[in-house]
C-alpha cells in the first residue's frame, strides 16, 4: 500500500481528501432493440442514472449519500468500486484515476477500496463456507499463501466483527440476517483497506439487528481509521452514522453540507422536504408541509431544475435553467437551488 | 377500554404443522381495538404480527392453521365460519391493506372494473352508482382527474398512487376495520408520509377502526393511538402509543425504542440488543426473550409472563409482577453477554421469517442496474427445520 503512496506526493500534501468525483456521469442505454428501433422509428433512450456529481470524501470520515430510490445513489457507490465505468468524469482515489484499477499497477489501489453489499442473502455465495467467503481476497490478492496464515487471519477477521472462529466452517444459512452481513463485512475488512463504499447495509435488517451493525462499523472505523461511503434512504441512519451528508435527487446532488448544518438549516427544498416527511417518533406534534407529488419517470426528467414541479418555491427560472451546484454564504453548504442563490428562501 | 370492543381476539395461537413437528409462531395472545381506533402492531420479522393479520381476516395460509382461542367481531365469533361467510365478512366488514401494492391488485382489469366489483359485491348497488362511487373513492384518495383515471389499468400508475388505490379498494364497502399489514413499507419516504396522512384522514372520517402492522415505530407514532409490541409470537407490551414510546415497560421495549436513531439527540452508539429473535423451532424456556434480557432472573428461565399492569400499559415481565414475593431473587442473575446462549436460539431463520422477508424482496426498487434484477428475484426457500 506504501507504494501507491509515496508515487502521488501530490496526494499526500492534500493529505486529506482520498476520494474526489468530479462530474461523474453514467448514462445507461435502455432503447428498444435495434429491429424496433429501425422498424418502429423509435429512437435511442439513455436513462441518466447519475448525471454531473461532484465530491470529495475526506480521510477518516463518513460521507453519507441520501436519496429516494432511482436517484442514483447506488449507481454512485457503483461507480467508486469500479463495478461501473463513468459515462463522463473522473474519479480520483489516492491521486491516481480510478481508470488505473485494472491494470497490474492498480491491483494495490484495488485492495484499500472495498464494497459492502445490502443485500446479505445474495452477497454471500450459499455454497461456500464462512472460511472460504473471508479469505477470498486474501487469495485472490495474493497477500497470504501460507494455508495456517490464511486460517489465523480468517480467525482474527471473525473476532473483529463479533464472530467467533468456530463460526468459519458454516455456511451462510446457518446465519441470521445481522451475522451475515457481520460475515460480508468481515470479508470487506479482510485487505486491509482505507476505504469502504457501503450500498444500504442495513435495510434488509431488522431495526435491533441494524443497531448492532451500525453500532460495528463505528467501532471499526474508529479501530481501524476506515473512511466510508455510505448509502442509504433512512435519514435517522444516516444522521448516527456521517460526518457528511449529500442530498441526491434524479442523479444530481442537491445539497452537500456537514450533517449538523444539513440537519439543523437544510436549504434545498428537496432536503427539507425530506427532513419533513420524516415519521417523528418524539410525537412533538409538528405541522409539516404536506407534500405533493412523486419523483419524475428518469427517463422523461423535467427540464430546468428537476425538482421544480414538487418544488413550491419553483418560478419560471427554475422551469428553465438548470440551477449549478455551488457553495451559499455560510461557506460549507453546497446546493442547487436558484431561490437559495437569489435569496428567495 | 368502557366501550365495547369491534374487534376482540381471545388466547389466539397459531401453528404450523411441519414434518418435524408443530410450530407455535403465534402464542395466546389477546387484544382488541375498540370502534374508530387505531392499534399499532409492532415487532420485528417473525414477531407473528402479520399471522396475528392475517388470521383476523380469516387468510392463513396452509399448514398455517388457528389451534386455539377466537376471533370476535362485533361480539359475533368469525374465526370458525365456513369459507362463503367469511367472504361476505371480509371486504365488507374487514378490509386490508397490503404492503406490495402492485401484488394486491389484479393487473388484467382496470382499477374501476376491480373497486366496481368490490362495491357490488357486498352493497346493494347499481352499476352506475358504483362506478359514481369509485370515482368518489378515488377522489377522496388524492388521485387526480380520476374520472379519467377510473379505466386506467394498475401498471399505468405510480408506486404511491397505486397504494391510493388498494386504500380506496379496501374502505369501498365501507368496512368497520381495516387491517394495514405495512402498507408504508414498500414506498419512498416523502410517498409514505402523504400516505399515512391520507390514512389518518380517511379513517378518521370515516371512523373506521384500523390495525396497522408495521415494523417502523415512526409509523406507530404517527399513526396509532395504542401499541401493541409483539417478540416471538407473544405481546411483549401493550399501551397508549405515548407511553409505550416514551415510558417503555418491557426491557425488550426499552431495548427496541433505545435501538432506534433518532435525530433529537446525538448518540455515539445505539442501545443494542444482542442476538436476535428467536426460531420458532427453539423458543426459549419461560419468557422468550430472557436469553438476551439484561435483566433476567431465574423466574424469566423457569416460568412465562402473561401481560400485567405495568404502569399505564401492560408488559408481559416478571418485573412488574405484584406478588413481590416471586421476585425477589430478580437482581441475582443479570445477563453476563454469554453470546453462545443466544446463539443457539438464532441461527436459522424462523418459518414466518421467510415469508416476511420473501415479500420485502418482491418489492425491491429497480435502481438502475440490470444485474440487480436478478438478484432479487432470488428466492428465499424455508430451511430444512
Amino acid at each position: 500500500m506504501s507504494a501507491v503512496l509515496k508515487s502521488t506526493p501530490a496526494a499526500a500534501s492534500r493529505d486529506d481528501v482520498i476520494v474526489k468525483a468530479t462530474d461523474i456521469a453514467k448514462y445507461f442505454d435502455v432503447s428498444p432493440p435495434l429491429l424496433n428501433r429501425v422498424l418502429e422509428r423509435k429512437p435511442r433512450v439513455l436513462l441518466h442514472a447519475v448525471d454531473g456529481v461532484s465530491f470529495e470524501i475526506k480521510r477518516g470520515e463518513t460521507l453519507a449519500l441520501v436519496g429516494e430510490s432511482g436517484c442514483g445513489k447506488s449507481t454512485v457507490a457503483r461507480l467508486l468500486v469500479g463495478l461501473y465505468r463513468p459515462t463522463r468524469g473522473e474519479i480520483d482515489f489516492f491521486g491516481h484515476d480510478l481508470r488505473e484499477m485494472n491494470t497490474a499497477s492498480g491491483r494495490t489501489l484495488r485492495q484499500k477500496l472495498q464494497m459492502i453489499f445490502q443485500d446479505p442473502y445474495a452477497s454471500l455465495n450459499p455454497r461456500w463456507r464462512v472460511a472460504d467467503i473471508i479469505a477470498e481476497p486474501l487469495k485472490t490478492h495474493g497477500l497470504l499463501q501460507d494455508r495456517r496464515a490464511i486460517e489465523s487471519r480468517v480467525d482474527e477477521l471473525l473476532t473483529q466483527v463479533r464472530l467467533g472462529p468456530a463460526d468459519k466452517d458454516k455456511y451462510p444459512h446457518q446465519f441470521s440476517g445481522g451475522q451475515r452481513q457481520r460475515i460480508s463485512i468481515a470479508r470487506a475488512l479482510a485487505t486491509h483497506p482505507e476505504f469502504l463504499v457501503c450500498d444500504e447495509p442495513t435495510s434488509a435488517l431488522d431495526v435491533s439487528v441494524q443497531a448492532q451493525v451500525l453500532n460495528l462499523m463505528k467501532d471499526l472505523q474508529r479501530d481501524l481509521g476506515l473512511t466510508y461511503l455510505f448509502i442509504s434512504h433512512n435519514l435517522a441512519v444516516v444522521h448516527h452514522i456521517s460526518d457528511r451528508v449529500g442530498v441526491m435527487y434524479l442523479g444530481k446532488l442537491v445539497e452537500l453540507a456537514s450533517k449538523r448544518t444539513i440537519f439543523s438549516a437544510p436549504r434545498h427544498p428537496y432536503t427539507r422536504m425530506l427532513l419533513d416527511a420524516i415519521p417523528d417518533l418524539e410525537m412533538s406534534g409538528r405541522a409539516r408541509t404536506p407534500v405533493a407529488g412523486e419523483v419524475p419517470n428518469p427517463l422523461n426528467p423535467p427540464g430546468g431544475c428537476t425538482f421544480h414541479p414538487r418544488c413550491p418555491h419553483a418560478n419560471d427560472r427554475c422551469k428553465h435553467e438548470v440551477p449549478v451546484f455551488r457553495l451559499v454564504k455560510n461557506g460549507e453548504t453546497q446546493v442547487a437551488c436558484h431561490a437559495v442563490e437569489e435569496g428567495r428562501i | 377500554m368502557s366501550s365495547t370492543p369491534l374487534l376482540e381476539v381471545r388466547n389466539l395461537r397459531i401453528e404450523f404443522s411441519t414434518r418435524r413437528g408443530t410450530l407455535v409462531a403465534v402464542d395466546d395472545i389477546s387484544l382488541s381495538i375498540a370502534p374508530g381506533e387505531v392499534l399499532g402492531v409492532v415487532g420485528e420479522s417473525g414477531a407473528g404480527k402479520s399471522l396475528t393479520g392475517a388470521a383476523i381476516i380469516g387468510l392463513l395460509e396452509p399448514p398455517g392453521r388457528i389451534a386455539a382461542g377466537e376471533v370476535k367481531l362485533n361480539g359475533l365469533r368469525i374465526d370458525n365460519l365456513p369459507y362463503d361467510e367469511m367472504r361476505k365478512v371480509r371486504g365488507r366488514e374487514i378490509g386490508a391493506i397490503f404492503q406490495d401494492p402492485l401484488t394486491s391488485l389484479n393487473p388484467l382489469y382496470t382499477v374501476g372494473q376491480q373497486l366496481v366489483e368490490t362495491i357490488t359485491t357486498h352493497l346493494h348497488v347499481s352499476m352506475a352508482e358504483a362506478r359514481r362511487r369509485a370515482i368518489d373513492l378515488l377522489l377522496s384518495t388524492g388521485i387526480p382527474a380520476a374520472e379519467r383515471r377510473i379505466d386506467h389499468y394498475p401498471h399505468q400508475f405510480s408506486g404511491g398512487m397505486r397504494q391510493r388505490v388498494v386504500i380506496a379498494l379496501a374502505l369501498a364497502a365501507e368496512p368497520k376495520l381495516v387491517i394495514a399489514d405495512e402498507p408504508t413499507t414498500a414506498l419512498d419516504v416523502s410517498i409514505q408520509a402523504q400516505i399515512i396522512t391520507l390514512l389518518k384522514r380517511l379513517c378518521r372520517d370515516k371512523k373506521t377502526a384500523v390495525m396497522l402492522i408495521t415494523h417502523d415505530m415512526g409509523v406507530i407514532a404517527e399513526t396509532a393511538d395504542r401499541v401493541a409490541v409483539m417478540y416471538a409470537g407473544r405481546i411483549a407490551e401493550i399501551g397508549p402509543v405515548a407511553d409505550v414510546i416514551h415510558r417503555p415497560q418491557h426491557p425488550y421495549t426499552v431495548g427496541l425504542m433505545g435501538s432506534i436513531p433518532t435525530f433529537g439527540h446525538e448518540t455515539e452508539r445505539l442501545v443494542q440488543i444482542e442476538g436476535s429473535m428467536p426460531r420458532l423451532t427453539a423458543i426459549p424456556s419461560g419468557c422468550a426473550y430472557h436469553p438476551r434480557c439484561p435483566k433476567t432472573f431465574d423466574l424469566c428461565v423457569r416460568h412465562r409472563p402473561d401481560l400485567m399492569p405495568a404502569g399505564t400499559s401492560q408488559a408481559a415481565c416478571w418485573l412488574h409482577d405484584p406478588d413481590a414475593s416471586r421476585t425477589k431473587g430478580k437482581d441475582s442473575k443479570y445477563f453476563d453477554g454469554d453470546a453462545s446462549l443466544i446463539d443457539q436460539y438464532n441461527t436459522v431463520l424462523p418459518v414466518d421469517k421467510v415469508a416476511d422477508e420473501a415479500r420485502k424482496k418482491s418489492v425491491k426498487y429497480f435502481d438502475g442496474d440490470a444485474t440487480q434484477i436478478d438478484q432479487y428475484r432470488t428466492v428465499i426457500r424455508p430451511e430444512d427445520e
